[in-house]
């Protein structure tokens, strides 16, 4: 194995140290305290999982942090009011709804209800959209993209990407599509490739930057991937793992590991690659909602 | 015409009929377009005078509005929430450019999404990263409708967009995504585009270079989608306009050429009419005026 291995964790963890400092400061200077609320309807025992590590991290670097938990009948009617009454809440900064949402309750209009200076998600349609008119300094970045250029400027060493050719593997509203708006803000050459490309593995190898996003078990191969390029694998996609014992499973990327790191020059592992920076990069970003309620610049990672 | 030559003339005559019969359907527009000029605007007067004859063979009343240079910021923007709250203001047209105290930007922000029939609000822009195809900006949208003129399949087919602004470039290559294209999207600091450009079925230009796109960097049978407009003087010291495509040369390479002029603007245009139409509908829709 040739590549360098981009350690998620460690940068995740960089990502905290700046966010944990930057909120004492703030709360010293400005006694602001950065607020989150998230909301959870139903017991889906994976999104309780997220949920309470969400909490844990955001207590963790000094926020003031809240979770609501609402029961799996709880009407779309009284889930926007108690979005509507955390819009108005002056100590939350940051409002996170857990997804998926039940059946009975229209998600699009959730996030839709969420005030964009509070959507930490960066998943309302004005954050989309001043992303895409490069008005970032009043819009907040998705979290797994944010994380992902984070990751990409580590492994480079730069944060300038003129010249490079990046392929984005996917087109999904909240990695594929904001990874085109910031690989272009970071002047990179973007292609977006996905399931109707003609010949997606000959474009892959054209790629100094692979960006992996489609959901879909190691398949990127070693051989597409261009010798030397950096590869981001965003997926999470669990497999069974009889080696392990029956009924074992284990997490896999979108990209054939082992093969890829042969060819190239720098790699995230899954897991411990993207992974980790996504909740590193929704406290930054709920620390940067509340440097704006304060009037204070926010730190950048 | 040179049938090698896609007649953006006859498509944007063909949509400004079908805007008018939706209009009729309608039983006629609700109100009037307006268009706000502030300041000198003289270098786009051109512009404006084709929208006026868009909007009457639309069957919409253009009102084309000169604010004054000095009004503030703040004065500007009142006047536009006023005409956000007038139900007998389809849409609002900000002509560009304004003078230098004015945020363009924020401006674009007031107009309601309702009545942004240029797409040009953050709203606008984000629904059509979601793939709501509703209000686009035009300039974009016309050259989607001008591919999709040439009868290519645009699911799989390889795009390549050459300029990456926010008004064409983005949106443009979000649109062409959101119908299954494959796009590459390169700029000034790409390092090669004819490596990008010739693998492509169909290119866009949007650089405001004459003669950006030459001949050897043109895949022979693809579609060649011209959105420059550029004056320039030739040797005889006449001046006229010229898009960012070589195209005499590519012509002969490429299936098909939008012409400048008579490509990607006039249907622009006619795209503006037709997000008047959206927008009337969807004004009905959500309660503001009577169906």
């Amino acid at each position: 194995m040739s590549a360098q291995v981009i350690d998620g964790k460690e940068v995740a963890a960089e990502v905290i140290e700046t966010v944990k400092s930057a909120t004492q400061k703030l709360i010293k200077d400005t006694s602001v305290t950065p607020g989150i609320a998230v909301v959870i309807v139903g017991e889906d025992p994976a999104s309780q999982v997220y949920v309470r590590s969400k909490g844990k991290k955001a207590t963790e670097c000094g926020f003031h942090s809240v979770t609501h938990t609402l029961p799996e009948d709880t009407s779309e009617a009284d889930l926007l009011a108690m979005v509507e009454n955390l819009n108005n809440d002056a100590a939350i900064d940051g409002i996170l709804v857990q997804l998926p949402l039940p059946d009975h309750i229209d998600e699009g209009k959730v996030i839709q209800t969420i005030a964009p200076e509070k959507d930490v998600d960066g998943f309302h349609f004005i954050n989309v959209g001043k992303l895409g008119t490069g008005e970032t300094e009043t819009a907040f970045v998705p979290c797994t993209p944010a994380g992902s250029m984070v990751l990409l400027r580590k492994a480079l060493g730069k944060s300038d990407l003129s010249g490079l050719n990046a392929v984005v593997v996917g087109r999904s509203n909240i990695v594929g599509k904001p990874m085109l708006n910031l690989l272009l803000a970071a002047n990179a050459t973007v292609t977006i490739a996905h399931s109707r490309t003609q010949d997606l593995p000959g474009l892959c190898r054209t790629a100094d930057i692979l960006v992996a996003a489609v959901g879909r078990p190691e398949m990127i191969k070693g051989d597409w991937v261009k010798p030397g390029a950096a590869v981001i694998d965003v997926g999470i996609n669990r497999i069974p793992a009889p080696e392990k014992g029956e009924g074992k499973s284990r997490l896999v990327g979108d990209v054939s590991y082992e093969d890829a790191a042969e060819v190239s020059g720098a790699i995230t592992p899954v897991p411990g690659g993207v992974g980790p920076m996504t909740i590193a990069m929704l406290m930054a970003n709920t620390l940067t909602s509340a440097c704006r309620r304060a009037g204070v610049e926010a730190p950048t990672y | 015409m040179d049938p090698r030559y896609i007649d953006g003339r006859s498509v944007s005559a063909r949509i400004l009929a079908e805007t008018k019969a939706g209009f009729e359907a309608l039983n006629g527009a609700s109100g009037r377009l307006v268009s706000i000029s502030i300041g000198d605007v003289e270098e786009i007067a051109v512009y404006i005078r084709n929208q006026a004859r868009g909007a009457e063979k639309a069957g919409i009343p253009f009102d084309d509005q000169y604010w004054p240079a000095e009004l503030t910021q703040d004065e500007c923007k009142a006047r536009i929430v006023e005409m956000n709250d007038d139900p007998s203001v389809i849409g609002i047209i900000l002509q560009r450019p304004v003078p230098d105290h004015i945020n363009v930007r924020s401006l674009q922000s007031a107009i309601h999404p309702l009545k942004d029939v240029e797409g040009m609000n953050p709203a606008s822009i984000g629904n059509i990263v979601y793939n709501d195809l509703a209000l686009t900006p035009c300039t974009a949208a016309a050259s989607v409708e001008l591919i999709k003129e040439t009868g290519l399949e645009l699911k799989g087919l390889e795009v390549v967009m050459i300029g990456h602004s926010e008004i064409v470039g983005k949106p443009a290559a979000f649109m062409l995504m959101a119908e299954g294209a494959t796009v590459t999207v390169c700029h000034h600091m790409t390092r090669s585009v004819a490596a990008h450009s010739r693998r492509a079925d169909a290119v866009l230009v949007a650089v405001g270079i004459p003669n950006f796109l030459k001949a050897d960097m043109v895949k022979p049978g693809a579609a060649v989608i011209d959105i420059g407009i550029n004056q320039i003087t030739d040797e005889s010291g006449e001046t006229r306009i010229v898009g960012d495509v070589d195209t005499e040369a590519v012509v002969e390479v490429a299936s098909w050429v939008t012409p400048v002029p008579g490509g990607v603007g006039p249907v622009t245009v006619s795209i503006l009419m037709r997000n008047a139409l959206t927008a009337q509908k969807r004004q009905i829709a959500a309660g503001w005026i009577a169906g």
